[in-house]
């Protein structure tokens, strides 16, 4: 081995980076090479050089500084959902909807099994079977004058619990289609 | 239960790693605190390990100490409390240096005098000679390619095993050897011109 391939091993030996076996190799060439001798102290002198970067310190003001910054922005990115005033919000929303909806509904026309083939006059939202339609198909018709609903004008009132012991919601649904 | 359990997985944590895996948990649940916590003891490593990579810019050093910590909070779901934090910690600042030296390569250069460097303000002799000793070593660091100055700095100035070096560099300790060796042999080179120069 000549002293440039000992150079690498050098800098590994003055940190005790080396395994025993070329520790003591390259200690004994050391010992006979007044160059590689040379390069050792060399080399022990820029690893202190190298080494007082350790005693560089930062400010307490810097980490506060990048704490601050770090936990300002995860704390914005974690906006917590504020449940209770969605499920109000959403209670108001339906209870003004199912308002809206009992008073624009059309007027009950009731349909009964046994009227189902009589004309009725048009409304919107009711079943009204033409007679062209009887004519024609008459078991159909039967068929559908059995599965016809029974409407009534009263409408279903359906209480839903939340989370939240103080949001109930009401839903109140128009049995007439509404 | 889960300190138990990491112990007999033959992690051998002590009482001090175990304490950090309970906070990384914490977090992991959404606990502020604990975030807080894990951040107030790895902050003064992280923004030392970025200076020295990042040539002793420290507004560079600052930016990306806050970026590991940013993405230590977005990987909080995929962390494992048992596996080494401290290295992933390193790790991850290595690989945002490397991004942000990569960036700085590409953006106009600021002399060393007018930057921000934190060496700047000297009040005494004794701290000129010390901001110049720095400022040299930071030069000299410079010299270095990314993975040579990061295995040096990992290893010379953090302290650390070639091993865990290897480790954190997700390369062979033969690899790491190659890599400190060359990086020693240039920063005496450098050191010696500095001086040559002096005289």
């Amino acid at each position: 081995m000549s002293c440039a391939d000992y150079e690498t091993l050098i800098a590994l030996y003055v940190e005790n980076d080396l395994t025993e076996q070329e520790m003591s190799c390259v200690e004994s060439h050391v010992e006979t090479c007044a160059a590689c001798s040379e390069f050792v102290a060399a080399m022990r002198e820029s690893q202190a050089v190298l080494k007082a970067l350790r005693l560089d310190r930062v400010d307490d003001a810097d980490l506060a500084e990048i704490r601050a910054s770090v936990m300002s922005e995860v704390s914005s990115r974690r906006k917590p959902i504020a449940w209770p005033k969605l499920a109000i919000a959403a209670a108001l929303v339906v209870t003004c909807a199912v308002a809206w909806m009992w008073r624009m509904r059309p007027d009950v026309a009731v349909v009964v099994p046994s009227m189902a083939a009589v004309t009725v006059p048009p409304a919107p939202m009711t079943l009204v079977h033409t007679p062209l339609r009887t004519k024609h198909h008459p078991v159909r018709a039967a068929r559908h004058a059995r599965s016809a609903p029974v409407f009534k004008s009263e409408p279903l009132v359906v209480k839903m619990f939340t989370d939240d012991p103080q949001v109930v919601i009401y839903w109140l649904v128009d049995q007439n289609g509404g | 239960m889960q300190e138990l359990a990491l112990v007999m997985s033959g992690e051998c944590l002590d009482a001090r790693e175990l304490e950090l895996a309970r906070l990384v948990k914490q977090a992991k649940a959404g606990d502020m605190a604990a975030f807080e916590a894990i951040l107030v003891r790895h902050e003064r490593q992280v923004l030392m390990t970025a200076l020295r990579l990042l040539n002793g810019n420290l507004e560079d050093a600052k930016d990306a100490a806050q970026q590991v910590f940013l993405r230590l909070h977005r990987s909080l779901g995929q962390l494992d409390e048992s596996r080494n934090f401290p290295s992933w910690l390193y790790r991850v600042t290595i690989n945002v240096c490397r991004d942000a030296l990569r960036i700085r390569m590409r953006r106009p250069t600021v002399p060393l005098d007018e930057a921000q460097h934190r060496a700047a303000v000297v009040d005494s002799d004794e701290k000129l000679r010390h901001s110049e000793q720095m400022r040299m070593i930071y030069a000299a660091l410079e010299t270095l390619s990314e993975r040579e100055r990061a295995s040096v700095v990992l290893r010379d100035l953090e302290g650390h095993s070639t091993k865990e070096v290897a480790h954190m560099l997700q390369c062979s300790e033969v690899t790491v050897r190659s890599q400190i060796s060359n990086a020693r042999v240039k920063i005496r080179k450098f050191v010696g011109r500095q001086e040559r120069r002096r005289l």
